[in-house]
């Protein structure tokens, strides 16, 4: 399946057409912990999570964690993977440690918690884009066969830098057990900063949000090169709107 | 980055923009942009159509799709931060403490019930 701007009210960027079709067509397919029937599950539960009556009563709570209750889910998903969805759509400025620990205790893998993050992240950044430019959001894909190749990265340490854990740029000299690591590898080819580093459980999702963010956003070297612009907003635009979001957004990071 | 802008261009621009003061804080098109933002984060769809309508009109479609593109990015990596817990480093948060605590951002941290790091708090 390919996703089409066609129809949309504004021509888009070939690269982002380019880098949707890419990440849309990623959700479809088996990742390192689901299948793709699962992650479609995921995409589908992130596009519902605003219609859950539990999630608003949160939402508009001072104390969110203390509205307990059932949400208002497909029914694809276990209750604990639909209570991390619904949360970090509806609620993320208010996401907490022992949220996080909790969802671990009740059986979610700290890999599965990962690429769980990734594949909202994608739906929840194409749908935005789409709202924005006012363009329908695209049909969900069909999920692909497949089984998830199940393999955790040997050099993600804990090291109370994140809740969880992450590959230092550092473990990634030397030889490397599998192709994600060395694609990440190859990839940073530096000292990034954690926010790319979040999603590093699951390498091949840390190097694929990137890729979709830089296409986006900017490149990292774009990013400080204050001397030339490289799209139709200039970097002073491009950092405004991005500090307004996430203000809005309440992220502390 | 903002920030980082403001200097290299040798620019004065008003980060409090950021968090809702009016004005174009000295970037072309800034409340214009501050509104888009806040209408695509926003459930009003018509407030979203004029602001939308607006960015064509003064700044042309390739900035509405450029700027569509920085708002779908942070409203998702937004999450990615807040979901995995990532802490702001060091570093980078001795560089923006001034900032961040003249525009209440610790206060964000605090409503997780995580501490500001000390180095944060002056």
């Amino acid at each position: 399946m390919s996703i089409s701007y066609t129809n949309a009210p504004v021509e888009v960027r070939d690269d982002i057409i380019a880098a949707h079709n890419r990440a849309w067509n990623r959700i479809a397919r088996a990742g390192a912990w689901f299948d793709g029937k699962t992650r479609v599950a995921i995409a589908a539960e992130t596009r519902h999570a605003s219609k859950c009556a539990l999630c608003s009563g949160r939402k508009e709570a001072l104390s969110p964690y203390s509205i307990v209750g059932a949400h208002d889910g497909l029914g694809a998903l276990p209750e604990r993977l639909v209570e991390q969805v619904h949360r970090i759509v509806t609620d993320p400025g208010r996401l907490m440690r022992g949220w996080f620990d909790s969802l671990i205790a009740r059986g979610t893998p700290d890999t599965e918690f990962v690429e769980t993050v990734a594949v909202v992240a994608t739906v929840v950044t194409i749908d935005t884009f789409c709202r924005a430019i006012g363009a329908p959001v695209h049909p969900l894909p069909t999920p692909k066969g497949g089984e998830p190749y199940h393999r955790r990265p040997k050099t993600a340490h804990q090291r109370g830098e994140a809740w969880v854990a992450m590959i230092h740029p550092k473990d990634l000299e030397g030889e490397l057990d599998t192709e994600e690591e060395r694609l990440l590898a190859s990839y940073w080819a530096g000292v990034p900063v954690n926010i790319r580093r979040a999603l590093s459980l699951v390498p091949e999702e840390a190097y694929e949000w990137f890729r979709l963010v830089e296409v986006q956003y900017l490149p990292g070297k774009a990013m400080r090169d204050f001397t030339n612009e490289y799209r139709a907003v200039t970097h002073a635009q491009i950092e405004l709107i991005a500090g307004r979001v996430s203000v809005l957004n309440q992220c502390f990071y | 980055m903002l920030r980082a802008s403001s200097n290299a261009k040798g620019e004065s621009f008003d980060l409090s923009l950021i968090v809702g003061k009016p004005g174009d804080g000295n970037i072309p098109h800034g409340a214009l942009l501050v509104a888009f933002a806040e209408a695509v984060l926003g459930v009003d769809n018509e407030r979203l159509a004029d602001t939308r309508s607006r960015i064509r009109i003064t700044m042309g479609d390739a900035a509405l799709v450029d700027a569509a593109a920085i708002v779908a990015t942070f409203n998702a990596i937004d999450r990615v931060a807040d979901a995995t817990g990532i802490q702001l480093e060091e570093a980078r948060a001795q560089a923006t403490a001034d900032v961040r605590a003249a525009l209440g951002i610790n206060a964000f941290a605090e409503s997780r019930g995580e501490p500001v790091p000390t180095f944060l708090n002056v």
